[in-house]
């Protein structure tokens, strides 16, 4: 038997205007090198000056990971050469990062926490992106120098699925503390897995393979099964030392397998020294008080949701794993909506009709006021939930005044006693025989007045009260 | 640290320089000089002091998240580069 040991470097690119040392805008998908200046073109005699927002990102992660923000940490230079890069090297923090030692809990499916330990988080600047195109190579440096931060676990996870657990709980901690968009697909949120396996028991952790370039968290669970499988294949034919060395792989969507790199990377030498251009990094009170201040976080979030809402914790988690899935959540209520409705109504009617009609919860046509609009006249008996599911039907179409559609539609539930023991009393007189079964004990005939009060009713009469009122009458 | 034909071999491939084979010799000599030169550093007991140890007092200046562009510098940079079209720099395929 094998156990698997995964770490994670997560490059999160941070949401800040400008470039991490330079005033140029930062861009996705502009015009080819329209935001370039001497600094993130390397021209010499052009001198970085470092972003005070992209610090104070990088140390409110660090708060909220319960890590050791470095009052001094430095910048240092990494050497390699590539077109998408001009200066040749990449200003990153190796030897002092402005986080260190944090760490991030993920919920297991079997209700426990993990805790997963985070080594380090450090500022450095991103590359420029190349595009191949026949013999030659095109440039945009648009990206050069934008900030990232480079989130490094400790090896700490034993699944692909703690793996992505840990990925889905970084992603929305980032979300959620507002420094990244985080955007997988656009490259701002981009995971390096490193993969072991060793047999159970031993205490040396086997060789270790990097894998790059995966771009979704089911690529990642993919990628690391894929990747475990041929290492326990290796050791179990004898060749894993042969098979298995250190190494940088990639994932192959289109495959679904992990490709050597080997013989492109043998010449690296990155030659890291401090940045002779950069004095230390030194944080100022203010920075940290700026940085202190954050929102409620996932974790924080459940837990209130949990003891405050009364809502069952696997709801919770769901609910809190998403910004804003949470934020629609909290609308609903201020509209009056109940806690407990507003969860089903959430994650059941309206996520399932985003989905088939392929929307998201951010550009959902039913707003989070609506829809708790809509679950406190649930909640308040004025419709019914058949009838709601109806008003929602037509809400995801057009916006509309939900008291005028409910009196359009019709959909006005009686919960008036008077007005439902009137037909009850029609029914039962219309109904004679059965009442006399039901009260020789033929209880299972409660199912048939109340079909028939409903559809008396058509539909409008408050199936509690129905309910609750014919067991009073047939007694 | 001593230049031999691997160290010489790795550094031609790090800085894709091509050494003649008749230069190598000469090379050898003046690259190990060099070191030689830098080891006198050595000589100096450094074990007290921070690695970032600076004569310069305080950290680094920092500036204000406000963008500030001018497409005619950029403009300007790419007319001088070596190859250019459709505003991107050109170079040689990178991939093989």
């Amino acid at each position: 038997m094998f156990e698997t040991v995964i770490g994670l470097e997560v490059h999160v690119q941070l949401n800040t205007k400008t470039k991490l040392f330079c005033s140029c805008p930062t861009s996705f998908a502009e015009h080819q090198n329209i935001n370039t200046c001497p600094t993130c073109l390397a021209l010499p005699g052009a001198l970085p000056v470092v972003n005070r927002e992209a610090v104070i990102k990088a140390m409110r992660f660090g708060y909220a990971v319960n890590a050791t923000v470095n009052h001094i940490s430095n910048f240092d230079r990494k050497s390699y050469f590539y077109p998408d890069s001009p200066s040749a090297y990449q200003i990153t923090q190796l030897y002092r990062a402005v986080v260190q030692n944090g760490e991030l809990f993920i919920d297991l499916d079997n209700g426990t926490k993990k805790r997963i330990g985070i080594t380090q988080a450090h500022l450095e600047a991103d590359a420029g992106k190349n595009i191949h195109d026949g013999d030659i190579s095109k440039v945009d440096l648009n990206r050069a120098g934008t900030p990232l931060m480079e989130i490094v676990s400790e090896p700490d996870m034993r699944s692909a699925s703690e793996a992505v657990a840990y990925l889905k709980k970084l992603h929305s901690t980032v979300r959620y503390l507002d420094i990244s968009d985080a955007n997988m697909q656009e490259g701002s949120f981009r995971c390096d897995v490193n993969v072991s396996i060793r047999p159970k028991g031993q205490k040396e952790f086997g060789t270790r393979v990097e894998i790059k370039n995966i771009n979704s968290f089911k690529f990642v669970a993919s990628a690391i099964n894929y990747e475990v499988q041929r290492q326990i294949e290796a050791y179990e034919d004898g060749i894993y030392k042969d098979e298995v060395i250190q190494e940088t792989r990639l994932w192959d969507t289109d495959r679904g397998v992990t490709k050597s790199m080997r013989g492109k990377e043998e010449a690296a030498d990155y030659r890291y020294f401090p940045d002779p251009d950069l004095r230390p990094l030194v944080v100022t009170d203010e920075m940290i008080e700026e940085a202190k201040k954050m929102p409620e976080l996932p974790d924080a979030k459940v837990k209130r949701y949990i003891e405050e809402l009364k809502i069952k914790r696997v709801d919770a988690l769901i609910i809190c794993s998403d910004k804003e899935l949470a934020q629609f959540f909290e609308e609903m209520l201020s509209r009056g909506a109940s806690a407990k409705t507003s969860v089903n109504w959430l994650t059941t009617e309206l996520l399932g009709r985003l989905n088939k009609s392929g929307y998201s919860i951010i550009d959902s046509p039913v707003s989070g006021k609506k829809l708790g609009e809509l679950v406190s006249k649930i909640d308040s008996g004025a419709i019914n939930g058949k009838g709601a599911k109806d008003i929602l039907d037509v809400l995801m179409e057009e916006d509309r005044d939900i008291d005028e559609l409910i009196e359009s539609m019709g959909l006005a539930q009686i919960s008036d006693d008077r007005a439902i023991l009137e037909i009850i009393d029609n029914i039962l007189s219309k109904n004679q025989d059965k009442v006399e079964e039901y009260r020789g004990g033929k209880v299972k005939l409660i199912g048939f007045f109340v079909g028939q009060v409903m559809k008396a009713s058509r539909g409008s009469a408050n199936p509690q009260k129905v309910n609750q009122l014919l067991r009073e009458r047939l007694k | 640290m001593t230049i031999d034909n691997k160290v010489l071999e790795n550094l031609e491939k790090l800085s894709m320089i091509k050494i003649e084979e008749d230069k190598k010799e000469e090379l050898t000599k003046q690259l190990t000089e060099i070191l030689e030169f830098v080891d006198n550093l050595n000589e100096l007991d450094t074990s007290n002091l921070d690695s970032s140890f600076s004569t310069l007092a305080g950290g680094t200046p920092m500036r204000e998240d406000i963008p500030d562009s001018n497409i005619q510098i950029s403009k300007d940079i790419l007319s001088h580069a070596p190859k250019m079209a459709d505003d991107f720099f050109i170079v040689p395929k990178i991939i093989e």
